[in-house]
């Protein structure tokens, strides 16, 4: 059966508080974090740390109050991060309960002390950083590139202005896989199912009027587990921290199937 | 040791499943209107006496929308039993067990149901 609890080595024990301010310091000024904590190394369980930031001193962003843990209460901390405007991906882990992006969730969006976890379901490597190789490897795996057989144009392949509207919603992914993480059915079976944010990367091609090998990209989405685990739950498009909309993706896609096979 | 392209790609896609995934979504429009019916059909009848009831069920249209619904119910709970079993059985063994015990489940009540509803419509 599916395992609905941590298994042992799993379970998170209470952390360390690292930095709790003086008596007497105003409490409005200090803002609680406390986040998840897991040393490879160190062969222990994962831990959830408290940390207190000095908000007269840091940014409002939730990446933010986690540089300058690093940089002022502890420098273990480890997290991925890159282009801190919402660009990159990069910092995508749970906040508040929410997979979003650690650089665009607003610190006051959140009440009381701020939980923050990698994202679930997937390996931790360490801290908040999980281990994303097997969505990179389900990205590839559905090809994510223009594929042609008509002999290649002088210039380029043109695309009317209506066509290119329809990778509108689409395009804009940056595969930070918030959704794929919040997809119940791609914790139970992310070996085989793709996950909402793989899917609407497949549909982005098979939605390109360039692309010439719409029917073979069907057959290989064509598949129990691949697509099918999708029951429009909705988590995808509820966690999508650039507001697309992963489920209609999937929908369309489901759509083309029966259109073509029904 | 396989590489993980290696193991997302598995033994590849099954080019199925649509198929299972417009059946089901048939069978619960057609399933719609005839629970309404049969749940009019047992409202109606509350309270009535036992040879009204059979008179009614006996009757071939009735007959012939309880037969639908019996077909149409079976087929939709065999698809979304074995949705959950997709969704949470893991290990091919208990999964081919699983399925096959709802699979049976399935046939053994939807043919029950079958015969009942042949007999009373029938007069035997």
């Amino acid at each position: 059966m599916v395992q609905f609890t941590l298994p042992k080595n799993s379970k998170v024990k209470k952390g360390k508080a690292w930095n709790p301010p003086a008596q007497g310091a105003p409490a409005a000024r200090y803002r609680e974090y406390r986040v998840y904590r897991f040393d490879p190394d160190a062969g222990d369980n994962p831990r959830l740390d408290t940390y207190w930031v000095d908000m007269e001193d840091c940014g409002p962003m939730v990446l933010d109050a986690l540089i300058w843990i690093k940089n002022n209460v502890d420098p273990t901390l480890t997290f991925r991060r890159s282009c801190r405007e919402g660009v990159c991906g990069s910092c995508s882990m749970n906040i508040a309960g929410t997979n979003t992006l650690a650089c665009t969730m607003h610190a006051d969006d959140a009440r009381g002390a701020i939980a923050v976890y990698p994202l679930p379901h997937l390996p931790v490597i360490k801290d908040l950083v999980p281990d994303m190789t097997g969505f990179y490897a389900q990205l590839r795996a559905i090809e994510p590139w223009l594929k042609t057989d008509s002999p290649t144009p002088q210039k380029e392949w043109r695309q009317s202005k209506e066509d290119r509207d329809k990778l509108d919603g689409l395009y804009e992914c940056i595969l930070c896989a918030c959704c794929s993480t919040a997809c119940p059915s791609y914790w139970w079976n992310g070996d085989r199912y793709l996950g909402p944010a793989i899917l609407l990367q497949a549909d982005r091609w098979i939605e390109d009027s360039r692309d010439e090998r719409t029917g073979e990209r069907l057959d290989e989405l064509d598949d129990p587990f691949r697509l099918y685990r999708c029951h429009t739950i909705l988590n995808c498009t509820k966690a999508c921290p650039k507001g697309l909309n992963p489920a209609a993706a999937i929908a369309s896609l489901k759509r083309k199937l029966v259109e073509r096979g029904e | 040791m396989a590489t993980p392209l290696k193991r997302v790609r598995g033994l590849g896609a099954a080019h199925r499943g649509t198929e299972t995934f417009w059946r089901q979504r048939m069978t619960a429009i057609a399933n719609i209107p005839l629970v309404i019916f049969l749940i009019l059909s047992i409202v109606s009848h509350i309270g009535a006496p036992y040879d009204e009831v059979r008179a009614y069920f006996a009757q071939p249209v009735v007959a012939v929308l309880m037969l639908a619904l019996m077909i149409s119910a079976a087929i939709h709970m065999r698809i979304g039993l074995k949705e959950i079993i997709d969704d949470y059985v893991q290990g091919e063994g208990a999964r081919v067990i699983a399925i096959l015990l709802v699979t049976f489940f399935a046939a053994g009540v939807g043919l029950a149901s079958v015969v009942a509803i042949l007999k009373i419509g029938l007069g035997s």
